[in-house]
């Protein structure tokens, strides 16, 4: 291998490396937006194939993260959509209100942990529910931890747009969430 | 200012996203309406619901593994396979295959017959599963300088414990210890609070003590290396100031996890 190529190789290799310290949060994304465990992993893995291609684009120091996690999106945008592999709103059964409404702190297992696999439950039912244009939003900043600006160059949008649909999409997680809100507080056994 | 017109500027709020003008109206606005304070409350509860909730999921391992078997993404010439031993390339097919036959002998026989030597920042990290079983005797400290005292006198005064600060993370000191782990002196903060269970592991060291497939960075503004590596759902960073070896561990992201190490380590 040439000097050169060695070179490449070495940053192709850093940057797959550091790539690697994003993968839960690509991964948390990426199962919000595809249909499935099976889906997020294609859609996880494939990123990492783009990134790596298009190296070269990325400019060292710079916010790896968002660099990927647009990445990610595009492919979703260009090729999931496509396919019909994403969850939709209108994909799903409707919510089952009366489960959601149960109240949970009637539930019978005190252990914390039952309530948290209930809450992420029903945060996991929450999301697939509501329309793409107020859950990515969503995803990217409570989730992701991404700024407005960051959100509004990954989704390609003006920063008052996602204020906009971040407010009304979290009114809705709202909604879904009612009676479970407050149990954030009980699993970490705050008064 | 209506409540209608401040439900937008609320998630703005929320997400330390407002313009000085827009905070102060919406601050006066909420000093005189117990609505719009509740739905500041409500709304402020989701968004920590979905943040504590996506926290709690990881990638999993098989997808971790699939990426780095993945050729697209990990070039071949970056890894070490056990196929590659065994499975010699075409051009030294002949010489290559007999030795090849012999070593599919010798090598299992190699590989039981020579002692185990675990990584010691893999050996460390197990504590941390043994605190969360309640199996590891610690000194609990009523401060964090009472720890430190504890710990460094507890190794002769040798070295000290890294003592972070991590108050923004929701994070306190509450316990110490000294394991001696493959005849090394290791001091072991232990931090909790509502930003969850951390803990960071001090000893003397050099680099080779991280794992062989730890992910290596480099920071060029501190010029210190940090060497990432995950085991038993536990994320760790590990980096060296001087001859001290620095070893942070815990369940939050490893992003986060990273960018803490970064942030605090010092260069040596």
């Amino acid at each position: 291998m040439s000097g050169e190529g060695k070179t490449e190789s070495v940053k192709r290799t850093v940057i797959a490396t550091e790539a690697m310290t994003h993968l839960d949060h690509l991964y948390r994304v990426a199962l919000h937006l595809a249909k499935g465990p099976a889906d997020a992993d294609d859609l996880v893995q494939e990123t990492f194939v783009r990134a790596l291609a298009a190296h070269e684009q990325f400019d060292p120091g710079t916010n790896m993260k968002a660099w990927l996690t647009k990445i990610l999106y595009n492919f979703f945008f260009d090729h999931y959509r496509r396919n019909k592999r994403w969850l939709a709103a209108e994909d799903g059964v409707q919510p089952e209100f009366e489960h959601w409404q149960h109240p949970a702190d009637l539930n019978s297992g005190p252990e914390s942990h039952v309530l948290r696999k209930e809450l992420d439950d029903q945060i996991v039912q929450g999301l697939s529910k509501i329309p793409e244009e107020f859950r990515a939003p969503i995803v990217l900043v409570d989730i992701g931890d991404f700024s407005y600006g960051e959100v509004a160059a990954i989704l390609s949008c003006p920063i008052g747009t996602i204020r906009s649909r971040l407010s009304r999409g979290r009114k809705l997680m709202q909604q879904y969430l009612k009676a479970y809100m407050g149990d954030e507080e009980k699993i970490h056994g705050k008064k | 200012m209506t409540c209608d017109e401040t439900q937008e500027i609320i998630t703005g709020l929320l997400d330390g996203e407002l313009l000085d003008a827009e905070r102060a109206s919406l601050e006066s606005h909420l000093e005189e309406c117990p609505d719009c304070r509740l739905a500041v409350e409500q709304e402020r509860r989701v968004k920590r619901s979905l943040h504590a909730s996506a926290e709690r999921v990881r990638a999993p391992s098989a997808l971790r593994d699939r990426i780095l078997s993945d050729r697209r993404i990990f070039p071949e010439q970056n890894r070490r396979r056990w196929q590659d031993y065994l499975w010699p390339k075409p051009r030294l097919a002949l010489p290559a295959l007999a030795v090849g036959l012999i070593l599919t002998v010798a090598l299992p026989a190699f590989f039981l017959l020579k002692p185990k030597s675990e990584p010691i920042a893999s050996a460390a990290l197990k504590t941390y599963r043994l605190f969360a079983r309640g199996e590891l005797s610690v000194q609990r400290a009523e401060n964090p300088n009472e720890l430190v005292e504890q710990l460094t006198r507890a190794v002769g005064g040798h070295f000290h414990p890294m003592g972070y600060d991590l108050t923004a993370m929701q994070l306190r000191p509450v316990a110490g210890l000294v394991r001696d782990i493959q005849g090394r002196h290791i001091l072991i903060a232990i931090y909790q609070g509502r930003g969850g269970t951390l803990f960071c592991y001090t000893f003397f060291g050099s680099e080779e003590d991280a794992p062989v497939d730890a992910a290596k960075f480099f920071d060029p503004v501190k010029k210190i290396n940090f060497y990432a590596f995950s085991q038993d759902g536990l994320n760790a960073v590990l980096h060296r100031e001087g001859e001290i070896i620095c070893i942070l561990a815990s369940e939050m992201p490893m992003e986060n996890l990273l960018a803490l190490a970064k942030s605090k380590a010092r260069p040596s």
